[in-house]
């Protein structure tokens, strides 16, 4: 499975939630992150990060602070706040949810019906 | 939380936006370097690990725009910078501008002004504890209560906290110069803790001090206070001399405090009302009955109780209780001038809309003009909405100039409206631009926008680019769709004018009825005022009636003085006291059933001043007096209806019994025309005019509703001269004789149609605006029209119109949209002049002769205002219209 899939609608903003529900990161960090999790499956287009990020921030899901990267640089570090937290597990269930009755529906034969 | 955090983040962007913009910088920077960074690490060649880090980042500037999106910031961007852009516009045509603005601001203005009134008048709640709670009680709901039905209902009703009494009273101040005959109330104890208004200074009256003897006890109001005592806060405890009695003055009310609300506006001190014992009498009607209802009682439930209670008290005492009224405070107060006030909102609210449409013409007008400059906005890939945004923001503008020069406008035009209204509308003096009045100013002003500038906005951002930059611009015949947005833009507008000229157009002809109307007798050059002497030297038995004859003979001597007389109460301004009596050879009728007239006391002298006709029998001379034979003159009314088909002179009725109960009898020696008695446009009750020099009360009572003469005194001409001598005179007999309400009778009948007349100049001023402005409407459509069409008519004339066809071309298009629009017009005044009946008399509100009037008058306007431009039309040399392109 090398071929990259691109992302479905909707979905950037969980994945963010997921990637810095696991720790501070700065923006290049999340995309590493979420390259690293998908095993490079996920295509991302590198600059639709950051609206992204600004919007989560301005909703007060994620807040933000100006720290040293790990290559001696000045970096915005993402973290999850409180709020943040149940809102990603309200999407995450409802994203498992959503994927469990797709997936029965394709799974359904022609017998079944 | 998260509203908080997204206003922090709003503010960080909006108000710190350059350091927003550097951190945003950094960010995005820090990222295609650390990932050039990590290419390199992997083996790229630098230069081009930095080519790739950019390319697959995508568009930085792009990527900065998202992002400030998605924090709002480009909302408040694109606001200030549409503002600048609007103030430009703006400054790029100040002629339109200046237009739009006066013709709002007027709008908003007079709008702004009439609700201040309305707000003051209607809105806010009366100046008492929990105003809402207290109510009146009395006949008819407006007619005075006997005392024992006062104490019958306090005693036996649940329904109310509190239920107090008040009457009338008139002292004459004495002891300090200069005498004044006061305007006070004399209430029952509980009436100031009933009305929940503190003393600024003070106390109330404590129970038990309205008890008979421990009366002389006196509350001044704040006004009072500063006018005799100079606002001296030493004068509680000390006593004044009302009606040559001492009074203690125990209290001052503050300076906003007035009572009664209604009737006795004008009470400026209060005593206590001892009213005596309970066991008196049921008839003599003089009492105004206040009351608080209870907690979670309703104005029905009251009127249900007290409805019970007197029909109880009718059987037991017949002829008394009768049609007993519980009314709201506020429903007495301010009943009466509701009616006028919200047809004034709904008139001015008219012209507003009508200003609306005036300046949505010349936006419509505007956007055609600046159709390329939208189509050029467009093709550098403005969205609609954003244009939309955008001319909203200019609409905003304007109306934010027109409302804040509106609200200077608001602030002027309450003064003249409160300059010119008549005096006896309730609570004027309270009118001010309060909190509500702004935001009622803000909230028309920013619904004005919407109201005159989203059509234009939507028609002028709806452009079709390629048309619209391929073509001229000029001379290309115009969308079907604006036109008749235009065209019913016109129409509208001349169905509101109609519409307020006929409500105006009504007013007029009511007001002129109420001029023709006969007062019974000759106003001209009349003076009068009132004389007091309770509790002077000439107020004792046996002196008064020798003042009273010495000083109308002095008056009458004055040069200039025709000829004087001497009345109790004046028509229309005096009190209008009816008075039973019984009729000779008729049994004696129950109490509330029998015969009884406006109690009039004259002297010799009065029917001849105000030149009231005697229609039959003879006037009262001098030789009337306490020896001779009792008489009465009657009005036409009083005999018609005592005597029909008879001859009432030489019969005789009684007011009064002697020592003995045997009735004293009066004879009627005369018939007087019908005059004018309470209100002006009221039919006439019978009337009764006894001798002053026979009647006892009038001469010797020292009751202060006795104690007083009206004057009226007849000059050769204008008879304002008169009144400093006339004063002077009455002084050379006794300099502590209080001479009040000096006013000359023509002045009386102009103050009865006041209201009348204030409601006619009001509306007649609105109608006059909404028809300039309507006139402006369709003139300004008429020649946008001609000028769009200037090329279609040189071909018109080419092919060989004549420059009649033209003229008739133009002119039509106008008065098809002026017929249109007034018979929209004359459906709805039909519909609307109905709620004016209440302000109406001698017409009604569907008068064909004001429809059909106002209807002329719109056409002729609506021609002339499109004849203009049609000439112009007509002089379109067609070789130079068709080259012109």
């Amino acid at each position: 499975m090398d071929k990259q899939v691109e992302l479905m609608q909707g979905t950037l903003d969980m994945l963010i939630l997921k990637a810095v529900s696991l720790g501070a990161l700065h923006g290049y960090g999340v995309l590493l992150r979420i390259q690293q999790i998908s095993g490079g499956r996920l295509e991302i287009q590198q600059g639709s990060l950051y609206p992204a990020l600004h919007r989560l921030e301005h909703q007060g899901w994620i807040t933000s602070e100006w720290g040293e990267s790990e290559n001696k640089r000045r970096a915005k570090f993402y973290r999850l706040t409180a709020a943040g937290k149940r809102r990603y597990h309200a999407e995450a269930e409802k994203w498992n949810r959503m994927a469990g009755v797709i997936a029965g529906i394709l799974r359904t034969t022609p017998e079944e019906v | 939380m998260t509203i908080w955090s997204r206003v922090r983040s709003w503010v960080r962007v909006t108000v710190f936006r350059s350091r927003a913009e550097n951190e945003m910088d950094t960010e995005l920077r820090f990222h295609v370097e650390t990932y050039a960074e990590d290419l390199i690490r992997r083996g790229v060649p630098e230069e081009e690990a930095q080519r790739r880090a950019r390319v697959e980042f995508g568009g930085i500037q792009n990527t900065k725009e998202n992002c400030r999106d998605a924090r709002g910031a480009n909302i408040v961007e694109s606001f200030f910078q549409d503002l600048r852009y609007a103030a430009r516009s703006m400054r790029r045509s100040p002629g339109f501008a200046a237009v739009a603005v006066i013709a709002l601001a007027l709008g908003i203005g007079a709008n702004a002004a009439v609700f201040s009134v309305v707000n003051a008048v209607l809105l806010r709640p009366l100046a008492y504890k929990d105003s809402e709670r207290l109510v009146t009680i009395l006949h008819r709901g407006s007619d005075p209560v006997a005392v024992a039905n006062y104490f019958d209902w306090r005693d036996e009703s649940r329904s109310f906290e509190t239920m107090a009494a008040a009457d009338f009273w008139t002292p004459n101040l004495t002891g300090s110069d200069p005498p004044e005959h006061l305007w006070g109330l004399l209430v029952t104890q509980n009436t100031f803790p009933m009305l929940g208004v503190q003393p600024l200074m003070g106390r109330w009256f404590a129970v038990g001090e309205d008890l008979k003897g421990a009366e002389h006890e006196v509350i001044l109001s704040a006004r009072l206070w500063k006018r005799r005592f100079n606002s001296d806060p030493s004068i509680l405890g000390k006593t004044i001399t009302l009606n040559g009695e001492a009074y203690t003055m125990v209290g001052i009310m503050p300076p906003e405090f007035k009572f009664a609300p209604f009737w006795a506006t004008h009470a400026e001190l209060w005593a206590p009302n001892a009213l005596g014992d309970p066991g008196q009498t049921r008839d003599g009607n003089h009492l105004r009955i206040f009351a608080r209802l209870k907690h979670g009682v309703t104005l029905a439930q009251s009127q249900a109780e007290i409805s019970a209670i007197t029909a109880r008290l009718e059987k037991q005492y017949p002829g008394t209780n009768r049609e007993v009224r519980v009314t709201s405070l506020r429903e007495k107060v301010v009943g009466k001038i509701e009616t006028p006030l919200l047809v004034f909102l709904g008139a001015v609210g008219f012209v507003l809309l009508i200003a609306c449409a005036n300046v949505a013409h010349m936006l419509l007008a505007r956007s055609a003009a600046r159709q390329k400059e939208i189509a050029v906005r467009t093709a550098l890939g403005a969205g609609r909405m954003r244009l939309v945004r955008q001319f909203l923001t200019e609409n905003l503008l304007l109306s934010t100039i027109g409302g804040a020069a509106g609200l200077l406008l608001a602030v002027w035009g309450t003064r003249a409206l409160v300059a010119l209204s008549p005096a006896d509308i309730p609570r004027l003096d309270s009118v001010t631009i309060d909190a509500r009045v702004v935001l009622f100013l803000i909230g028309i002003s920013v619904l004005t926008s919407v109201f005159f500038g989203l059509a234009p906005a939507m028609h002028a951002s709806a452009v079709n680019l390629s048309d619209t930059l391929k073509e001229s611009g000029r001379g290309t015949s115009e969308g079907m769709r604006r036109n008749r947005f235009r065209n019913f833009l016109v129409a509208s507008e001349f169905a509101l004018a109609l519409m307020l000229l006929i409500g105006a157009g009504l007013m007029i002809r009511s007001f002129s009825a109420l001029q023709s109307v006969d007062a019974g007798f000759n106003p001209h050059n009349v003076l009068s005022m009132i004389v007091s002497v309770g509790g002077s030297k000439e107020a004792a038995p046996g002196h008064r009636a020798i003042f009273y004859q010495q000083l109308l003979d002095r008056v009458r001597t004055i040069p200039g003085v025709e000829s004087a007389g001497g009345i109790n109460h004046l028509p229309l301004i005096g009190d209008m006291w009816g008075w039973p009596f019984r009729i000779e050879g008729q049994p004696k009728s129950l109490p509330g059933e029998s015969p009884s007239g406006v109690y009039r006391i004259v002297t010799p002298g009065y029917f001849q001043t105000m030149r009231l006709p005697l229609l039959r029998g003879r006037d009262i001379t001098t030789d009337d007096n306490a020896g001779a034979p009792g008489i009465v003159i009657i009005n036409a009314r009083a005999a018609s209806r005592y005597w029909p088909g008879e001859d009432a002179v030489g019969k005789r009725v009684s007011f009064a019994n002697d020592k003995n109960k045997n009735p004293i009898w009066l004879t009627v020696i005369g018939i007087a025309a019908d005059a004018k008695q309470g209100d002006w446009i009221g039919k006439p009750y019978p009337e009764v005019y006894l001798a002053a020099f026979q009647n006892h009360d009038f001469i010797d009572s020292p009751e202060s509703h006795f104690a007083y003469i009206t004057l009226v005194v007849r000059a050769a001409g204008d008879p304002g001269p008169l009144a400093s001598v006339i004063k002077e005179n009455v002084w050379s007999f006794d300099r502590n004789l209080p001479v009040s309400q000096m006013v000359t009778m023509d002045g009386v009948i102009a103050d009865a149609n006041a209201e009348s007349r204030f409601e006619m100049l009001l509306l007649g001023m609105f109608a006059v605006v909404a028809l300039a402005l309507a006139a402006v409407g369709i003139y300004g459509v008429m020649s946008y029209s001609v000028t769009r069409r200037t090329h279609e008519i040189g071909i018109r004339v080419s092919l060989g119109a004549s420059r009649i066809n033209i003229l008739m071309l133009v002119v039509k298009q106008g008065m098809i949209l002026a017929l249109i629009g007034s018979s929209v017009g004359i459906a709805g005044a039909l519909l609307l002049s109905r709620l004016m009946t209440k302000l109406l008399y001698g017409v009604r509100p569907n008068d064909p002769i004001t429809f059909a009037t106002v209807t002329v008058i719109l056409m002729i306007v609506a021609f002339v205002a499109s004849y203009i431009p049609a000439r112009r039309a007509m002089r379109v040399d067609p070789m130079v219209a068709l080259r012109h392109e």
